[in-house]
């Protein structure tokens, strides 16, 4: 019994409890709480699973290598089929199974309205268990299963509520989008099994890296990269995003942009650093900058366009996504580590956001910004909880989008500093720049959707119930421990991962007995970059508590000292003159500046591009078919001009 | 024991120097200098110089009304939060060769510093549920946008600059920024940092919301905008705000630029700073203030993202080259 | 004989991606697809084919160094493969009927509620 509690089959069981709880909802879900209790238990165990392998793999820096049925390689060929779990999967294995359990908790109440609930969650567990399957597992076939049980899980639950507005256009066309995607990815995997005859990902880790002159292999990595690119949705696949988080419930939203695009950003990571090793070209750094950036800013400012609260968050989390490409991208230490700080910041804060979102739905029914107005009364936590939210994504001190953003604009410069590529200096600056445009959507979010004035349609408008709220503080709880504390984020998850990254030939030689990769890889190989970390700037939060502190007690005085008088209701149930708003001697008419004109300023100045781009995204499903197939032609012909 | 002492160094550099009583003190200083020179070249008497103390007090004595559809935790909140960055801003400024909170003192986190001013104002605005505010608020955030392109350049070039001097590729700490001042005299009579200096100069004015960049208050047009229903102690600290990022902005200006000028006793190096502060905002903000009009909003981005983030951009572009 | 086979998936895949793009209807893009799904599995199964190879069948002790036999591997992907792709047709028809349930049509041009 204690063998079966040995560490090394954690990462099976992490995968497994989430499909048997999706079968066995199936069979008892008719049970209310039977149902949920396995909904929670599944995701707390993968969760507990996650977290008692940060020891041996994170701190101890060990791999794990394991194989079904014990069917380890012979001959120097990998037969069985395996998972292999280092820093880098554990990483993305940990801010998934953290998500998918905030986010199970937050569904037993959001869901309670709708029908078919069981089903939701045989879905909701699918999901689930293809995301840690992919990242956990060690097999490029397992990859593309995996891909494929997570799409059509996406794809179900997008279309889930078929009864909200374009729930099912959003699931038609991410499906056809997607599988285009998928379909991309199996022919990339078959062409490198004809060249190399193994599916193992260590091994053809070690085999690959020695045919990059051969045609098909290149054709093959521009599939994979292009099947993988569709599921992080980074442009030109974000109007699939877009459509499909604004129409999934809020519980999938989160699960879509905090842990598929990360499913997809991972598979990116795993074909650049290890399966490929292309990342020390100048000009493969030099694309996934470029499509980072073109993420990033396209992408936030589509939001700042649009007029419903998910879809807008959807943008935002696509611009988010291109951050940490940027990052990953400029192929240095702390670049890497910056960028995937930022994946789990992004995680933690755009789930609190979605699920501020959900709360917003579930009480007052739209998600329409020009609707919606002046809840902070009505929901006081959600709009607390939501402010945490949105100072984080805008990189607000001490908030943990701040930290992460600040490695990254750090990195970038340093990059262009190094290099002496001047156009990295225009990284930065696009990168700060975003930054304060995000800010600015989140100042329209906060006043269309929370402050301003209340409609009188939501006078009736109540808290949503404590399990929602729980979810939510969950998220908020971890968004300030990731923002203040830095260093312990980058000891015991960035900085392990980062050295994972860097460390390709580890990889394989834990999977396939030492030596394989010098041995396969000869003159190939890659020495294992020396990994240098140091803190972009030193956070010292016993003077921000200080700070703190005297914020509070200003805060408190100030509140306690001021003259009030108390608030005298007429007798029609007005309040007095006194305490009602200043309309400037004009009848009381309110007209509140409607949230999408709300940047007029800016717009103004830049309407033709807006303009352009409302146009560009059509919603037709041929356009975006036709943006994926232009992406794959023009990937294939990077590879094979490039590499 | 020295735990205990170090902090209760910290909370003298919180609540003394630079921290809160400098603010107060030279802000309110800066901010009725700043009106008596507007109004002398307006050949007005304008206020006695110290003004802004009497209102601030005035105002700390007047009735707080909080409106029946406010959020009044945020209502009251935030011009408080908004005070305390600027601060903290002000302890992360090196005052020639000295910092008070060393180690936290990047370019980048003062940027970012500098939002939250704003962003309470904003949301302080926003929970008050009104009209004025809403259009104020709009208004100021299209402002923030304005600045901030030019703001990163400046900043990116400093950096850069400082950085090919002392050979370590990139600086963003303003200690070290300070250092290399100290060594190789200011910053502002090096020939590729001319244009940064002046779009820094441009932009306080927007950031502190002065003519011709005021869209956000414009007073006769949408009554002060996001200040519209505040009153008494929060309208007073909001005052207090106002005069404070004068002087963050301007004594950042002269951290960044001027530096290097110091003598090192701390008492004289606070007089200098506060000295070229006055300097700066007589020649260029009071000048600027007191000879436009307010521009349109639209036309206050376009300004900020082709004049002076053009300004900047030629900096960055001398300072990569090594000029 | 095999750059037949190979010339002839490529073809498949691209018709597909093609009938995606240009075609208006959706009962059409699901098509589409499926040929794509083809093309694949004809590729598939091209690489695992050893010409002159039999079954790779074979009971203990009966495999020797002189067996010839094609690739199983590619054999059992393409199980895999096939059933996904059936299960992309049935999920897409699904979505397909209640789509025209909805929007009473099958046109992509008028199926964009969501767009901008």
């Amino acid at each position: 019994m204690s063998n079966l509690l040995n560490y090394i089959h954690f990462p099976i069981y992490s995968v497994m409890v989430l499909f048997l709880g999706a079968f066995l909802i199936v069979v008892l879900g008719k049970n209310k709480f039977l149902r949920h209790l396995i909904a929670v238990l599944a995701a707390g165990i993968s969760l507990a699973c996650m977290i008692a392998l940060i020891k041996p793999v994170m701190l101890n820096g060990e791999v794990i290598a394991y194989w079904m049925g014990n069917r380890v390689p012979a001959g120097g060929y990998a037969i069985g089929i395996a998972m292999e779990v280092d820093a880098l999967s554990l990483f993305f294995g940990l801010l998934i199974s953290t998500a998918v359990f905030v986010s199970c908790v937050y569904s037993v109440q959001y869901m309670s309205h709708d029908e078919n609930i069981p089903q939701y969650f045989t879905l909701f567990l699918m999901l689930a268990g293809g995301v840690m399957g992919l990242v956990l597992s060690g097999d490029i076939f397992n990859m593309f299963i995996m891909v494929e049980i997570l799409t059509f899980a996406a794809v179900a639950l997008t279309a889930f509520r078929n009864k909200v507005y374009g729930a099912l256009e959003a699931a038609f066309k991410y499906l056809v989008v997607g599988c285009m995607g998928s379909t991309c990815i199996l022919a990339g995997v078959i062409m490198l099994y004809a060249n190399a005859h193994t599916l193992n990902f260590a091994q053809l880790s070690g085999i690959i890296p020695g045919m990059m002159s051969n045609n098909s292999v290149k054709i093959a990595f521009a599939l994979l990269f292009v099947g993988f690119s569709t599921k992080a949705f980074i442009v030109p696949f974000h109007p699939l995003a877009a459509d499909a988080h604004g129409a999934a419930p809020a519980s999938i939203s989160v699960l879509i942009s905090g842990v598929l695009t990360k499913s997809g950003i991972y598979g990116i990571i795993r074909l650049t650093y290890f399966l490929f090793q292309t990342m020390g070209l100048g000009s493969f750094q030099f694309l996934l900058v470029f499509i980072g950036c073109v993420s990033m800013f396209l992408c936030v400012t589509m939001a700042l366009a649009q007029h419903d609260f998910k879809r807008l968050l959807a943008f935002h989390s696509i611009s988010q996504i291109g951050y940490v490409l940027t990052a990953v991208g400029l192929y240095t230490a702390i670049g890497f580590s910056a960028g995937i700080y930022h994946a789990l910041n992004h995680t933690l804060f755009k789930g609190l956001l979605f699920l501020a979102a959900g709360a917003v739905l579930h009480e007052t029914g739209t998600t329409n910004l020009d609707e919606l107005g002046g809840l902070s009364k009505k929901m006081p936590h959600t709009t607390v909880l939501f402010l945490i939210g949105a100072f984080s994504i805008s990189g607000i001190p001490p908030f943990n989008g701040f930290a992460s953003k600040w490695m990254i604009y750090q990195a970038c410069y340093e990059k262009a500093v190094e290099s002496g590529n001047i156009g990295y200096v225009l990284v930065t600056v696009i990168c700060l720049v975003t930054s304060v445009l995000t800010l600015a959507s989140f100042v329209k979010v906060s006043q269309s959707v929370f402050f301003g004035r209340l409609p009188e349609k939501y006078e009736n408008v109540k808290e949503v119930p404590w399990g929602m709220r729980l979810a939510m503080g969950m998220f908020a709880v971890l968004c300030v421990i990731t923002g203040l504390f830095p260093n312990l984020v980058g000891k015991f998850l960035t900085h392990p991962a980062a050295t994972a990254a860097f460390n390709a030939n580890g990889y394989i030689d834990a999977m396939m007995g030492e030596g394989y990769a010098s041995s396969a890889l000869g003159p190939f190989m890659n020495s294992a970059q020396n990994v240098v970390f140091y803190e972009a700037g030193v956070w010292s939060p016993v003077s921000w508590l200080l700070i703190l502190c005297i914020v509070l007690l200003a805060v408190t005085i100030v509140a306690v000292t001021g003259k009030y008088e108390k608030v005298n209701a007429l007798a029609t149930g007005e309040p007095d003159a006194k305490h009602a708003l200043f309309f400037s001697g004009e009848e009381a008419v309110y007209s509140q500046v409607g949230g999408s004109d709300l940047f007029w300023g800016f717009k103004h100045n830049w309407r033709h591009y807006f303009s352009f781009m409302h146009d560009l995204h059509s919603g037709i499903l041929n356009d975006y078919a036709l943006w994926a197939v232009v992406a794959l032609s023009l990937a294939m012909l990077f590879m094979l001009i490039v590499l | 024991m020295s735990v205990i002492l170090n902090a209760l160094v910290d909370l003298g550099y919180i609540l003394i120097f630079p921290g809160f009583l400098f603010c107060f003190l030279c802000g309110m200083l800066l901010c009725g200098i700043e009106r008596k020179i507007v109004a002398r070249m307006q050949k007005r008497v304008g206020p006695p110089i110290l003004q802004p103390l009497y209102d601030f007090f005035k105002l700390c004595g007047k009735e707080t009304i909080v409106p029946t559809v406010a959020n009044k935790t945020v209502y009251l909140a935030a011009p408080i939060v908004g005070l305390a960055a600027l601060v903290v801003i002000q302890l992360f400024i090196p005052v020639f060769n000295f910092t008070a909170f060393a180690g936290n003192a990047d370019i980048i986190v003062v940027l970012y510093l500098l939002l939250i001013p704003a962003l309470a104002e904003i949301f302080g605005a926003a929970a008050t549920g009104s009209p004025f505010a809403g259009v104020g608020l709009s208004r100021e955030m299209v402002t923030i946008i304005s600045c901030e392109l030019p703001l990163v350049l400046v900043f990116l070039a400093v950096g850069k600059a400082v950085g090919n001097a002392i050979g370590s590729g990139v600086v963003f700490s303003l200690q070290t920024i300070a250092a290399y001042q100290a060594e190789n005299g200011c910053l502002l009579f090096k020939a590729s940092m001319i244009p940064a200096a002046i779009a820094f100069l441009l932009t306080i004015p927007g950031e502190t919301g002065m003519h011709p960049f005021d869209a956000a208050e414009a007073e006769t047009e949408i009554c002060e905008g996001m200040l519209a229903e505040y009153s008494g102690k929060p309208l007073a600290v909001y005052k207090l705000s106002h005069a404070v990022k004068l002087l963050t902005l301007t004594s950042l200006f002269v951290a960044l630029f001027l530096g290097g000028l110091g003598t090192g006793i701390l008492l004289v190096d606070g007089l200098i700073t506060f000295f070229f502060c006055v300097v700066v905002i007589i020649c260029v903000v009071a000048l600027i203030d007191a000879s436009t009009a307010r521009l349109k909003i639209e036309q206050l981005f376009k300004y900020y993202w082709t004049v002076v983030s053009g300004l900047a951009a030629i900096s960055l572009i001398l300072a990569w080259f090594g000029l | 004989m095999m750059t037949f086979n190979y010339i002839a998936s490529f073809f498949l895949i691209v018709l597909g991606f093609y009938t995606i793009i240009t075609k208006f209807n959706l009962v059409k893009a699901v098509i589409g697809l499926s040929i794509a799904d083809y093309g694949v599995n004809l590729l598939i199964i091209s690489i695992g084919y050893v010409p002159g190879g039999t079954a790779p069948i074979f009971t203990e002790g009966e495999i020797s160094q002189l067996s010839y036999f094609v690739d199983p591997i590619p054999q059992a992907l393409t199980l895999t493969s096939i059933v996904i792709g059936a299960c992309v047709t049935a999920m897409s028809m699904s979505l397909v009927m209640k789509l025209h349930e909805s929007y009473g049509t099958l046109d992509t041009r008028e199926i964009r509620r969501l767009h901008g």
